[in-house]
């Protein structure tokens, strides 16, 4: 019964979470506030948002350290909203790795094992396979303050594998590496996870992070779940202001819709798909590299007029500045693949873009 | 950005923040404060390890006769059964407090905290009062068993080993208790919630990680506490009984009443050996100078990693208590902060009651109070003998602190900035007069002063004084120092301040309060004193805490509880003062 002894992570039928309208309040502050939320089994899910927004709160109800004031969390449909962490059965990793210090690396991660009574030679055996599926085989009786920070984290995986839970947990576990070492286990666990197949829970404050590595990404804002999308679709379809500026770069154009056209301030109509029977203000979301700034189409009907105002080189790209004759900014970035001239500083130039690429939100 | 700065700093002087072999500027600082130290402190204890083997007649023949007399072997057990019955007792009671200090919430740990430091920084003498009061045949505690009808007549309970075990067991809490909370609030709590998602009950989470790495804390806490007990004298003296002997009273017996200066050496270096030997098992375990809250900084990390006892036997504890878990319904938390709030009531008790009887309208203590009045504060200021005493305790104390404070704050200068050889050993002679038994110190000042006709002086009674209050001097300057970011020196070095004028303008100021805070703890480390005075004092000079032992032995006047009131009050501020000082330091 203590013991979920099963081949490694393949049955995917175990590992789906649900989560049901939490909320968790610290005295008169709402920290996480009706999150609900579905993962299947095997599923790669990212909470993103900035710093404060609940993620870890909602996290730590998960697993278990937090009890949410009202709301439950189901474990492939049992209610486990008050079953104590200990008899979970979830791998949760921590920020800072939370490597127990007074012990090697093999008995950290045998703890787990050690913990639910697991047979001596078996002990062994796991903790050797997974340290050598992390490829810290050779590390096995250093201490935890004799290793490198990455090292250490894939400490704290193995130890979070060793004892086969459904689900994994992970609050931000790059957090405290620097940027190459990120990059780099960022690609380590994504391919774990296509190789053990579990549920993995992510939290993360870095948009980067949560749109390279997952399948859906939920994006939290003061205690709430503002969208949950596929990276791609986040990216493209950001449902609202909040998610448009959050993840990535983007120009938000104040604009007018008359039965569903858009208008500029300055009444000019802008390219967008129209927007069936609404009216009133609204927001006009553009990236920056769907905005084509064009010399040529200068004096044209085309486009919002305009000048170049600015350029930054960023290596793979120049940035633009741009700005509209109606008093707009607007940003542009192209990407330095050809040698093609490109408008300099003071260039009359039309802003455009496709129809498709832009997104109005009304709010 | 670092580097700049550090390379501005180099253009000046040799850069402290780096080692070199070669004695910086700041290791000159050392030298005043180490010459007074190996004068009153280490060649006294050379000169009582000449003594012991009989100078200039060498013999073994005085340590001999300890083994050989079973009075003396009597004597050596006698210290050592209460030793480690108040060791163990106050580890059983301290560790619930340490550990609800160190996980409970902001309101139990404030009144734990309290209910730790309050007692700590009142003198012993009152709180071996206290419990003189307590425990008395007519004391408050049989007073109050007869009212409940649970005796019918009073019970002994001051006089013999219990009453020792008590009052000892009470006054060492603290020194159990620090060092524990020391290490224990340095334990990572999301290491617990690690072992929990693991699959840990709170119980076994305990014993595999917890315990484990607060073991360093605890066995300071043990050997800290087994060393003073060891040595301890005046509480033993006031509430033992005849068969209570200890060899520091021992010691005081021969040295004071027989005058046989070679056999009391005898007997003070078999106390100053086991104390050194057990200090060297305990540095095996952990640092003892972090202990006394000296740490330059050094990775806890490293200490706490060390080699391990026990680990391995914890693990499979664990387990076992984790499969019980799962057929037992899970315990709640409360307990523990219910038995440390307990507990620490328990701590404070015997000085609020001193206090309480202190406003008594009765010239005896009789609980509760027939009524409240000032009689025993208006003796107090009336008795010329009081007066004269506390006037006496305090000139000696101002000249004490003077010498401690200047001393003690160049060598923690010294110590945090200078680069010498052997700073480790410079540490060592630097906190010793502190771990070191009192009596034994004392006495071996004693001798010393003797023989340069200053026994029997204030001043010689303050050089002695100085070198107990150096080490409270330095923890608290070092500590400081370790706080001061270098940026501020090195950013005034590079706006053009030189060496001095930095030093004036940003260490002073920034430094200026941990000196007070010093000056008023070494104020108190002499003003509370009892041991140094029964030995350089010989009979001549009373001071405060002269006149209340006197009081106690003699007659347990109520006019010591307005004493000892006085005196916890003065800790109280002197805390209240240092804890302002330090906060304004911080904003
Ligand atoms: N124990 C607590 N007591 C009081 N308030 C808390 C507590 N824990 C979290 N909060 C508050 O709840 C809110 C959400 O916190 P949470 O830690 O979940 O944010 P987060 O999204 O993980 O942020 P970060 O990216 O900074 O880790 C914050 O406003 C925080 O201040
Ligand atoms: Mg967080």
């Amino acid at each position: 019964m203590l013991m979920r002894a099963k081949v490694s992570g393949t049955d995917l039928k175990t590992g789906g979470i649900a989560l049901h309208n939490l909320q968790k309040r610290y005295g008169s502050a709402t920290a996480v506030d009706d999150v609900s939320l579905s993962v299947s089994p095997g599923e790669f899910i990212s909470l993103l948002g900035p710093s404060g927004s609940g993620k870890t709160t909602t996290l730590m109800m998960v697993a278990g350290f937090e009890l949410p004031d009202s709301g439950r969390v189901l474990l492939d449909d049992r209610d486990i909203t008050r079953l104590p962490p200990h008899r979970r059965e979830l791998g949760v990793i921590f920020q800072n790795y939370a490597l127990f210090p007074h012990m090697t690396v093999a008995e950290n991660v045998a703890y787990p094992l050690r913990m639910r009574r697991v047979a001596k030679a078996e002990v062994e055996a796991r903790v050797r396979r997974v340290l050598d599926q992390v490829h810290l085989g050779a590390l096995a009786s250093r201490r935890p303050h004799q290793m490198s920070g990455g090292q250490q984290q894939r400490v704290a995986i193995a130890r979070a594998l060793v004892f086969d839970p459904p689900v994994l947990l992970l609050d931000e576990p790059l957090g405290a590496l620097d940027k190459k070492l990120r990059e780099h286990l960022r690609g380590e666990i994504k391919t774990l996870h296509k190789e053990v197949g579990k549920t993995m829970i992510y939290v993360t404050h870095d948009q980067d992070e949560a749109l390279a590595m997952s399948d859906r990404v939920a994006v939290m804002h003061e205690g709430r779940i503002r969208q949950v999308s596929a990276p791609q679709e986040l990216y493209r379809r950001p449902a609202d202001l909040f998610v448009a500026s959050f993840v990535g770069e983007v120009n938000l154009i104040p604009v007018k819709l008359k039965s569903g056209v858009v208008y500029g301030g300055a009444g000019e109509k802008l390219p967008a798909a129209p927007w069936p029977d609404a009216d009133g203000d609204a927001t006009l979301c553009v990236r920056p590299e769907h905005l084509h700034l064009d010399p040529s189409a200068a004096g044209s009907s085309h486009g919002v007029p305009g000048h170049v105002v600015g350029r930054t080189f960023m290596g793979d790209a120049t940035i633009f500045e741009f700005r509209s004759d109606s008093g707009l900014r607007l940003t542009s970035k192209v990407l330095n693949i050809s040698a093609e001239s490109m408008p300099d500083v003071g260039d009359a130039c039309a802003a455009s873009w496709a129809v498709s690429d832009a997104t109005v939100l009304t709010e | 950005m670092a580097g700049t700065m550090s390379s501005i700093a180099l253009n000046g002087r040799p850069n402290p923040a780096r080692a070199s072999a070669a004695p910086t500027p700041w290791a000159w600082l050392l030298l005043p404060g180490s010459i007074f130290l190996v004068v009153l402190f280490v060649v006294p204890l050379v000169g009582l390890l000449l003594l012991s083997l009989g100078m200039p007649n060498w013999t073994l023949a005085n340590f001999i006769r300890i083994t050989d007399n079973p009075a003396y072997v009597n004597v050596l057990r006698t210290t050592l059964e209460i030793s480690v019955s108040v060791t163990a007792l106050a580890f059983v009671l301290g560790y619930p407090i340490a550990y609800a200090l160190t996980t409970g919430g902001p309101t139990l740990r404030t009144f734990l905290l309290i209910a730790v430091v309050l007692p700590y920084f009142t003198s012993v003498l009152a709180r071996t009062f206290a419990w003189v009061v307590l425990l008395g045949r007519n004391g408050v505690v049989n007073q109050i068993l007869l009212e409940l009808g649970w005796v019918s007549q009073p019970v002994t309970m001051l006089y013999n080993r219990f009453g020792v075990i008590i009052g000892m067991t009470h006054i060492v809490m603290p020194l159990m208790i620090l060092p524990m909370y020391t290490v224990m609030s340095g334990i990572d709590r999301r290491l617990l919630r690690a072992a929990r998602s693991n699959g840990a009950s709170p119980l076994a989470a305990f014993l595999t990680i917890f315990l484990p790495l607060s073991l360093p804390g605890l066995i300071a806490g043990v050997l800290l506490v087994f060393i003073y007990c060891l040595g301890f004298y005046i509480t033993p003296a006031l509430m033992g009984g005849l068969s209570d002997l200890t060899i520091t009273m021992e010691i005081s017996a021969q040295v004071v009443d027989q005058l046989n200066w070679n056999f009391g050496s005898a007997l003070s270096m078999v106390l100053l050996v086991a104390v050194l030997a057990i200090l060297w098992i305990g540095s095996r375990f952990f640092p003892i100078e972090q202990l006394l809250g000296f740490s330059d900084g050094k990775a806890a990390s490293e200490t706490i990693s060390r080699r391990q006892v026990g680990t391995q036997w914890l693990m499979r504890l664990g387990a076992a208590a984790n499969v019980l878990d799962r057929s037992l319904p899970s315990l709640g938390g409360r307990s523990i902060p219910a038995l440390a709030s307990f507990l620490a009531v328990l701590l404070l008790l015997p000085v609020l009651i001193v206090a309480y009887l202190s406003f008594s309208a009765s010239s005896y203590f009789v609980f509760p109070l027939p009524g409240y009045s000032l009689r025993n504060y208006e003796a107090y200021v009336s008795d010329t003998l009081w007066v004269r005493a506390t006037f006496t305790s305090i000139r000696i104390a101002l000249m004490a602190a003077g010498m401690a404070t200047a001393l003690g704050s160049m060598l923690a200068f010294g110590l945090s900035r200078g680069r010498i050889r052997g700073r480790g050993a410079m540490v060592a002679l630097v906190l010793s007069p502190i771990i070191m038994p009192t009596v034994v110190v004392a006495v071996a000042t004693y001798f010393l002063l003797v023989r340069v006709g200053l026994q029997g002086t204030e001043f010689g009674l303050a050089l002695g004084h100085a070198v107990h209050a150096i080490p409270y001097v330095v923890v608290i300057v070092v500590a400081n120092l370790r706080d001061l970011n270098p940026t501020y020196e090195r950013a005034a070095r590079s706006l053009g301040a030189g060496p001095l004028a930095s030093f004036r303008t940003i260490i002073a100021p920034l430094v200026m309060p941990a000196l007070i805070v010093a000056s008023f703890f070494a104020f108190l480390a002499s003003f509370d004193d009892l041991v140094y005075v029964l030995f350089l004092g010989i009979g001549k000079i009373t001071t405060l805490p002269m006149r209340m032992w006197e009081g106690i032995r003699q007659d347990i006047n109520p006019t010591i509880a307005a004493v000892a009131t006085l005196q916890m009050l003065f800790a109280g501020v002197v805390i209240i003062i240092g804890a302002l000082l330090g906060r304004q330091r911080n904003t």
